[in-house]
């Protein structure tokens, strides 16, 4: 079927110097029970084409729902007019790839299909994480959900190259609520941190309802614990901070179509430029950040990204000097920079842009407990839920869930409210420890919003903890 | 658009059984997007999509609904929806019943259209471009035709379709400092293009004057309506929610719960008369023309969709599952526009604050940034632009002890978002002075 529809479509392809085809057929399902209540299943199926077309100087682009073969041509010659529109008008000129995919393959590897289960078994099992989660009477809100999406890009092009890609991810929520004298406090697991390209095998072997019971908890204990104390100490940063760390302050900015001004009056630009690369010193020589698209199961594991660009494994940071931007095919012709494969969109209906693919933190040779051994005043910082970063991607403020404070190499009880800030260009020179492979933890997030018109996309981030020093780190009123 | 929607509603409603209540949402839209940078053009481009949402109940309250983008051609389409009413159909008796499912059962059939302008778009962008030619612009024109449709086995109707064009921008100068302006109407005029754009490029002016590094600390501050509305989006999230209210999760709840108070000068309402957005939620139910959220400082009336009404057990006012407002109203103070920088007299002018979140949201307390266009006011005068600042603020103090008054004059803000679709939210607001505004880094 899919390949009667490439080969269909391929016939439309027009006589231009350059045209691509990327069909895109997205599902979600979305099983949601808040408070004990199944919410209404959220079913999704969305399909269209996205026609690019460069041809005499000119770049142009029309993405339709109409698959029809009238629908498919008349998408095309728009794309033509548009090319025609943009001649001599273009910022650059692209010029197309030449080199030829042959019949390109990707399929997420599921082990358990998010078929195999019924929705009145998911349901059930929703159920269940509910009532672990409302484990006391001060739990004021609680709640939990698995999203499934699906993700199926067909792509073609005049130079005769052909791929197809299914990538499909899964992403358990929970959430648990506490009140105490109108303070509430909230925990969750999962939304900003846990989608995995993986099979429902993955709902099954995260123990939701020990940690469904784990954060009900939490969110009890936080809601009666002191605020974090103003000061500045050592910060150990969990995973599933240290995502967002790493999303916000070296990932952006080293995006290249924002280091080019794309992005200067919406997502924003970055203290990066051109210069940098190759020279600048970005952290410690601790600090190893690659894309990398080849991490099984990570969120935005691929083989080609939507301009066709084989994906491969490249240091962006190595030992803290600054390599390489996040730059695609098309952004790094017009910066004169080497390439990776991140141009992506969200869907049919938008053009590919520069985008985080899996951005990392290579491992480290350091245990977590050698690292908590280390601190003399400190604290453990876990799971994100405030984000916030200049428009050149320096100065930063983030918040964490939960908080513990550590003295002389002990955990001495949680705080609420923490949050740090600080400033990238110092940052990262002040990483101090990174975390062996056990605590190394593949992670992602959903929705990463950007371009104009706006996309939101799924990237992924693998970190093992860290240790910072000398963090401005402070609670709430 | 609209006879497509006819005639394909009209055809599936012919499959309903006599127990099953179907309800149609259609979201349709024609865009053209063209991005600038450098005032040249960096993509261009259309987009076309067609979608409807089918929600089959029962009379037993059981309720699935299924998303289905279309073709836009009734032969193919209609074929695929009556695949997804099947599945539906099928799936239904499994689900457990919905005790919150509420759908209209009182038929009220409504249409606003509007027609598209004659202007082209080769046109305006021509315009747009030999306007940039000596300019490093940088933004999103969009333009284009928006369609909402809702239709129930009932004989409910109800049409939106609306033309619009937004072009949202910045203008920068060597020193990488930047204005951002916006023109957004159902009519393009280009003299009121060349006026806003003018103005622009004057501002820009004073944003050549040497940078003036200002630290940490307290500051007076004017926030210009786009400003201001940042910190009040972020109250929206979850702040006029009956249901984040009613479980602790809105920024507000202590407003809500009359612990804490606004200033008095402080009313907003959600104001869907004068706004863009349809009048119709997507269960059916016609949303009152203006709803009072927040009066003379004090928590009036929360947006209360039917779900939270059957949960609650309390009258709902049409709110979206969301319950996000999509047509901010606010109030307008008593200071006109020539008495803004004399009221500063020293501080802080800032036009557009940025990437907002909280620091403790259970106190209303919100971080952010200065993006666009902040400038020092010294004596009265705007004197020099200065360095990106975070601050730090309770909505409690900005806009309540520490609020020294709201500008006469108001500002239609219209939502240039475009995640997947073209945003039809608005606000219009007044600017604002505040003392002691806390900026932290």
């Amino acid at each position: 079927m899919k390949n009667e529809f490439i080969n269909q479509i391929n016939s439309y392809l027009p006589n231009v110097d350059y045209c691509s085809f990327r069909f895109v057929s997205k599902y979600t399902n979305v099983l949601s029970v808040t408070r004990n209540v199944l919410e209404p299943i959220e079913i999704i199926e969305d399909e269209g084409l996205m026609v690019t077309v460069i041809h005499n100087g000119g770049y142009g682009y029309s993405a339709t729902s109409d698959l029809t073969r009238e629908g498919i041509l008349k998408a095309t010659e728009e794309a033509k007019n548009w090319s025609a529109f943009t001649k001599g008008n273009l910022i650059h000129q692209p010029t197309p790839p030449a080199d030829i995919i042959n019949n390109g393959k990707y399929f997420t590897h599921e082990q358990d299909t998010w078929a195999k289960e019924s929705n009145k078994d998911k349901v059930d099992y929703l159920y269940e994480i509910n009532k672990a989660l409302k484990s006391k009477p001060t739990i004021s809100n609680w709640g939990a959900s698995f999203r499934y999406n699906k993700i199926e890009t067909l792509f073609t092009d005049t130079n005769g190259s052909k791929f197809r890609q299914n990538i499909s991810y899964i992403l358990p929520q929970l959430i648990a609520c506490a009140e105490y004298k109108k303070e509430i406090q909230t925990r969750t697991y999962g939304g900003h941190a846990h989608a995995r390209q993986i099979g429902y095998n993955f709902i099954k072997d995260s123990n939701l309802i020990d940690t469904a019971t784990s954060i009900a908890n939490d969110a009890i204990e936080l809601s009666m614990a002191p605020n974090c104390p103003s000061k500045k100490c050592d910060a150990l940063i969990a995973p599933d901070q240290m995502i967002l760390q790493i999303h916000e302050s070296i990932g952006h900015p080293l995006e290249l179509d924002r280091i080019l001004g794309d992005e200067r009056n919406y997502a924003g630009s970055s203290f990066v430029n051109l210069d940098m690369f190759g020279k600048y010193k970005y952290g410690s020589e601790k600090l190893n950040i690659s894309f990398n698209p080849e991490q099984e199961s990570e969120l935005a594991s691929y083989n080609f990204d939507d301009d066709g660009t084989p994906a491969q494994k490249k240091y962006l940071i190595q030992n803290g000097l600054l390599k390489k931007p996040i730059g695609s095919f098309y952004s790094a012709q017009r910066a004169e920079q080497d390439y990776v494969a991140c141009s992506r969109a969200t869907s049919w209906n938008r053009p590919p842009i520069d985008r985080m693919g899996n951005i990392n933190m290579e491992p480290g040779d350091t245990p977590l407990s050698e690292m908590i051994a280390a601190i003399e005043d400190g604290i453990l910082l876990e799971t994100n839920n405030s984000w916030s970063i200049d428009d050149y991607r320096n100065k930063f403020q983030f918040g964490c869930e939960k908080g513990t404070i550590i003295k002389d190499g002990e955990m001495r009880g949680v705080v609420k409210n923490p949050n740090y800030r600080g400033i990238t260009k110092d940052f990262w020179h002040n990483l101090a420890m990174v975390g062996d492979e056990s605590s190394y933890s593949i992670l992602g997030t959903a929705n990463c919003g950007k371009g104009e018109p706006n996309q939101t996309i799924f990237v992924g981030h693998a970190t093992p903890s860290c240790l910072f020093k000398d963090i401005d780190v402070f609670g709430g009123e | 658009m609209r006879e497509y929607f006819e005639n394909i509603t009209k055809e599936l409603f012919k499959n309903i059984k006599s127990n099953e209540l179907l309800i149609i949402n259609f979201d349709a839209e024609e865009s053209k997007f063209v991005r600038l940078n450098k005032g040249k053009i960096r993509q261009a481009g259309s987009v076309k999509q067609i979608s409807m949402t089918l929600s089959l109940s029962t009379k037993d309250k059981r309720n699935l609904k299924s998303y289905v983008r279309l073709n836009g051609s009734f032969e193919r389409d209609i074929s695929t929806l009556i695949k997804t009413l099947n599945y539906l159909r099928r799936e239904l008796p499994d689900l457990p019943k919905d005790p919150y499912m509420m759908f209209s059962t009182s038929v009220h059939s409504t249409e606003i259209s509007s027609e598209k302008q004659s202007t082209s778009d080769e046109v305006i962008l021509e315009h747009i471009l030999n306007s940039a030619t000596k300019l490093d612009l940088v933004g999103i024109f969009s333009s284009g035709s928006i369609y909402t449709g809702l239709a129930n086995s009932l004989g409910q109707k109800n049409w939106h379709e609306d033309y619009s064009f937004s072009f949202d921008y910045s203008i920068y100068n060597k020193n990488n400092n930047a204005i951002k302006l916006n023109y957004s109407s159902k009519k393009w005029n280009k003299e009121d293009y060349d006026f806003i754009l003018n103005k622009g490029i004057e501002k820009l002016a004073i944003l050549s004057n040497p940078e003036k590094k200002i630290t940490t600390g307290e500051y007076r501050v004017y926030l210009e309506p786009s400003a201001l509305n940042e910190i009040i989006d972020m109250m929206a999230w979850g702040g006029f929610s009956y249901k984040s209210n009613k479980i602790g999760t809105s920024p507000l709840h202590l407003l809500n719960k009359k612990e804490r108070k606004l200033n008095e000068l402080i009313s907003i309402d959600e104001n869907i008369k004068d706004g863009l957005s349809a009048n119709f939620n997507s269960d059916g139910f016609i949303k009152p023309e203006e709803i009072s959220m927040i009066k003379k400082g004090e928590f009036r009336e929360s947006l209360t969709s039917p779900r939270s009404s059957l949960e609650y057990s309390v009258v709902h006012n049409a709110a979206s599952p969301s319950e996000y407002p999509c047509s901010i109203d606010m109030r307008a103070g008593s200071i006109s526009d020539d008495k803004i920088l004399e009221t500063i007299d020293k501080g802080i002018y800032i036009s557009n604050l940025w990437y907002l979140n909280f620091s403790d949201r259970n106190n209303g307390r919100m971080t952010g940034l200065t993006r666009f266009g902040c400038f020092l006011v010294e004596n009265g005068k705007l004197t020099a632009p200065i360095n990106t600042m975070r601050f730090d603020d309770s909505v409690y103090s900005m806009l309540g002890d520490n609020l020294i008054g709201l500008t006469s004059s108001r500002e239609l803000l219209i939502d240039s978002g475009t995640y997947e679709e073209r945003s039809t939210s608005s606000a219009r607001l007044p600017g604002a002075i505040v003392n002691n505004f806390k900026m932290t880094l």
